[in-house]
């Protein structure tokens, strides 16, 4: 469907849920990793790991399928070096997770360089050769809709896959036992140890599901919502996600509204800098003389208000952040 | 049904067990009485699968056992109620049993599980709403809670470690009946504990354990009470009684003497609101304590003693009324903990929380309050010297059984952490001592010494109020006793007033 034929409202909010979608991925993992009680810091790592491996991977093969699979894996892989050394190695959660963010940083450009160097040398584009990408999925008659078509029923596929994630992730959590044991490690593992619950075993996992997650929220960036890497591309959204998952009080449906809420003032923001000189309206334009780096700041600034004015009052998963076993005295 | 033969077990050169024998019925309350530090812990947690001993056997229903972890326990049906609960706050009764008894990742199996928590609950005559996250239950409660899950996961031996540390006495009294329901259910149970009196109200028999050792195993009826602790200590030992510290009546401090000196420590009509329109607390509280005399304060947990105490430390504001030091050089500021000059010495309730810092040393606890006063500081600069010299001299003195005054505190013995507060505040021999449940989870040794140490600073005339939930100890060794019920204090004639009476103010039907 052409932009061009939707109203302004319908446009946003396209947007929005396109910007919100990896937000969510990345969101799901962590929201996980957080009620068994680890914290992990290095969810921006995780996410640019995915960017690097699916671009590379998707450009090199011409097959954006391999590239989303050896996203997943690579998150997992750099989850796993995280969860050796917190939850086996029981070092400082916020110090590994810091760690990882500046490993991922240093990695990906590093590859990147690699990869631009390798492909010039057999005059080859770094761009995403044809095909390699994803393009929108219309999914049948929804899509022609109206309003609801646009927004929910032409996206990316890998939307489709994590709002299903997140309704089977919020069954989970919400109805079955495993769904207790998640929630009751990260409040009480000494609890789960007496019930016979492998506290270490159930946090790796959740740890490497995360990974996953993380490693296709970066694979969205890079071969679908833009088909293009950058350094640091990622630009601190995984850093929103542990502030959105904080702010939806560690539940799915408050998590899901802080990422449409941020991807909302995103959209809005981003159309603002557009706006102000294409715009009819007078008022807009006189919006020029603000330097762009205020309308990114935007975002930021509504998810720390909101998170400052909202999430009071809830002390979340009790033991986050705690390696297990605990360091004890004898008494 | 359960059999354990020869059972030992070491910790590098200690024997935490040594050849411990033990046989147990279906349908009995077999109780294990033992000092801290006996090897009662150890043997429980080789029966839950914690530990694994070095030797010996375990049968089970008279068939050989190896228990290697907790699942393997519950598969056997031994349920185990910590002394620490192991519940998950947020959430509810039935989620955390399920946690506990269902197997498998999908179905919490709520429907047929209710089934079995009815058929337990109905039998303890206790009606809980299951839906109700446990973060809002009391403690009697959630040890309830407790129960129900492990007879649900274990229904054959259920093992209770030191269940009535954390109970009020009247929970204490509720707890058991119940106990006795489940023994007559068809289960045996476990009753693990250092308390004589309710041991002997609950079992049928008992087994004594002391380093490791068993040094009786019997039916109850056969030893009182002294025998007992005999056999639990080694030597006979008295609980230390205000009578025997009675001094010849020359020296006697002139309380004794029927004179009336100025009261040290005063509450006048003091009164406290939980909130601004809230329920009272505490309501026209009056109080004195004077030099050389022990008041008691005797009541039920929860009726306002954590409001009292905290009213004279100055950590919370009545909204009415005064706390006065009696001595006008006493000047009293808002926490007096951290005030060197205080003229207060307080015992708090919750050691590790409120008096200690567990990983520092020995040493450093026993500072915390004079490090920055002299002669232990010059020029701000610590003077170890100094330190290591009083801390030697209060460890001799108050007997703290450490490697060394370098060890963490939280490297000792409840007991040995308690003599390290009882000797920070009492050794530097303040006016006013303020003691909250003072042998809370001490063994009888303990208890005796830290209730000694009361009667000497009272002796050497110190004014001292004991806010005490243990109403046997308070009575033994307070001139004056008052009953707090319901944020209300009452002072009651003791010793002329019976222990009955006491009682029955206590639960506020006198």
């Amino acid at each position: 469907m052409n932009p061009a034929h939707e109203n302004v409202l319908t446009f946003l909010a396209r947007q929005t849920v396109s910007a919100a979608t990896p937000l969510i991925l990345a969101g799901i993992g962590e929201l996980v990793s957080e009620l068994t009680g680890v914290i992990d810091i290095g969810i921006e790592g995780l996410m640019l790991t995915g960017c690097i491996a699916a671009y590379t991977i998707a450009g090199a093969t011409g097959h954006g399928s391999l590239g989303l699979a050896t996203a997943i894996l690579a998150g997992m892989a750099v989850a796993a070096l995280f969860a050796a050394t917190t939850i086996s190695g029981r070092a400082d959660q916020i110090v590994s997770g810091t760690a990882l963010n500046l490993l991922a940083l240093g990695l990906s450009g590093t590859i990147w360089s690699l990869y631009q160097n390798w492909r010039e040398n057999h005059d080859l584009s770094t761009a995403l050769p044809h095909g390699a990408g994803y393009s929108r999925q219309a999914v049948g008659a929804l899509a022609r809709l109206p309003f609801f078509g646009p927004v929910f029923f032409d996206q990316y596929g890998l939307f489709y896959a994590a709002v299903l994630l997140a309704a089977l992730v919020w069954v989970i959590i919400r109805f079955t036992r495993l769904g207790l044991i998640l929630r009751a490690l990260g409040d009480s593992p000494q609890t789960c140890q007496a019930c016979g619950i492998a506290v270490r075993t159930w946090r790796w996992l959740a740890v490497l599901f995360a990974g996953g997650c993380a490693g296709a929220a970066g694979a969205y960036l890079s071969i679908m919502r833009t088909h293009a890497f950058a350094t640091d591309m990622t630009g601190g959204q995984g850093f929103v996600v542990l502030a959105l998952v904080i702010f939806g009080r560690w539940s799915m449906g408050g998590l899901i509204l802080g990422c449409l809420f941020f991807g909302a003032i995103n959209s809005l923001q981003q159309t603002l800098q557009t706006a102000r000189y294409t715009s009819h309206y007078a008022v807009l334009h006189a919006l020029q003389s603000v330097p762009f780096e205020v309308f990114q700041m935007l975002p930021y600034v509504a998810a720390l208000a909101a998170l400052a004015v909202l999430s009071r009052n809830h002390p979340g998963p009790r033991q986050l952040g705690r390696p297990w076993p605990e360091y004890t005295y004898l008494s | 049904m359960l059999q354990l033969t020869n059972i030992s077990k070491h910790f590098g050169p200690v024997a935490a067990l040594d050849n411990v024998t033990l046989s147990l019925r279906q349908g009995a309350i077999h109780g294990i009485l033992g000092e801290n530090g006996a090897g009662k812990s150890t043997l429980m947690n080789i029966l839950f699968g914690l530990a694994r001993p070095d030797t010996g056997k375990i049968e089970f229903d008279g068939r050989r056992v190896r228990i290697a972890s907790p699942v393997i326990a519950q598969r056997l049906g031994i349920g185990m109620v910590h002394q620490h609960f192991k519940l998950v706050e947020s959430l509810t009764v039935l989620e955390n049993i399920s946690l506990a008894a269902v197997r498998g990742l999908w179905s919490p199996g709520r429907r047929e599980l209710i089934g079995r928590i009815r058929i337990w609950t109905d039998r303890l005559h206790w009606n809980p709403d299951l839906e109700k996250p446990v973060a809002d239950l009391s403690v009697g409660q959630r040890q309830r809670v407790e129960i129900v899950k492990a007879l649900c996961t274990g229904g054959k031996l259920l093992i209770l470690d030191e269940p009535t540390a954390v109970l009020a006495p009247q929970e204490v009294a509720e707890l058991i009946p119940a106990l006795r329901a489940v023994a007559a259910a068809g289960m045996a149970v476990l009753f693990i504990s250092h308390k004589l009196a309710e041991v002997q109200k609950l079992c049928d028999r008992i087994t004594i354990l002391r380093k490791g050792r068993v040094v009786y195993t019997g039916s109850i009826r056969e030893l009182d009470a002294g025998q007992i602790a005999e056999k639990m200590i080694g030597a006979r030992l008295k609980i230390p009684h205000l009578a025997d510290h009675q001094e010849p009546p020359g020296e006697a401090p002139r309380w004794d003497r029927g004179e009336l000196s100025p009261p040290r420590l005063e509450l006048r009509n003091v009164s406290v609101r939980s909130s601004h329109q809230g329920a009272w607390l505490l309501f026209n509280v009056n109080l004195s304590v004077r030099s050389g005399e022990i008041h008691g304060i005797a009541g039920v947990d929860g009726n306002g003693q954590d409001c009292l105490v905290r009213c004279i430390l100055g950590q919370i504001e009545p909204v009415d009324g005064n706390v006065i030091f009696g001595d006008s050089s006493d000047s009293h500021r808002k926490t007096p903990g951290i005030n060197p000059r205080s003229p207060l010495g307080c015992i708090p309730e919750d050691r590790q929380r409120e008096a200690l810092v567990l990983p520092l040393s020995v040493q450093a606890n026993l500072m915390l309050k004079r490090y920055h006063t002299s002669p232990f500081s010059w020029m701000g600069l610590c003077r170890f010297g100094r330190w290591r010299q009083r801390s030697a001299e209060l460890i001799r003195q108050f007997d703290i059984r450490c490697p060394d005054a370098q060890t963490p505190v939280g490297m000792l013995s409840g007991g040995n952490q308690q003599k390290v507060v009882v000797a920070r505040e009492l050794g530097e021999k303040p006016r006013i001592i303020l003691a909250v449940n003072p042998t809370r989870g001490l063994d009888v040794g303990a208890s005796a010494f830290v209730m000694k140490q009361l009667l000497a600073a009272r002796r050497d005339g110190a004014a001292i109020l004991l806010v005490h939930s243990d109403l046997d100890e308070l009575l033994a060794i307070s001139d004056r006793v008052s009953v707090l019920y319901n944020g209300q204090l009452q002072e009651t004639s003791w010793p002329d007033a019976s222990r009955e009476q006491i009682g029955k103010m206590m639960l506020g039907v006198a």
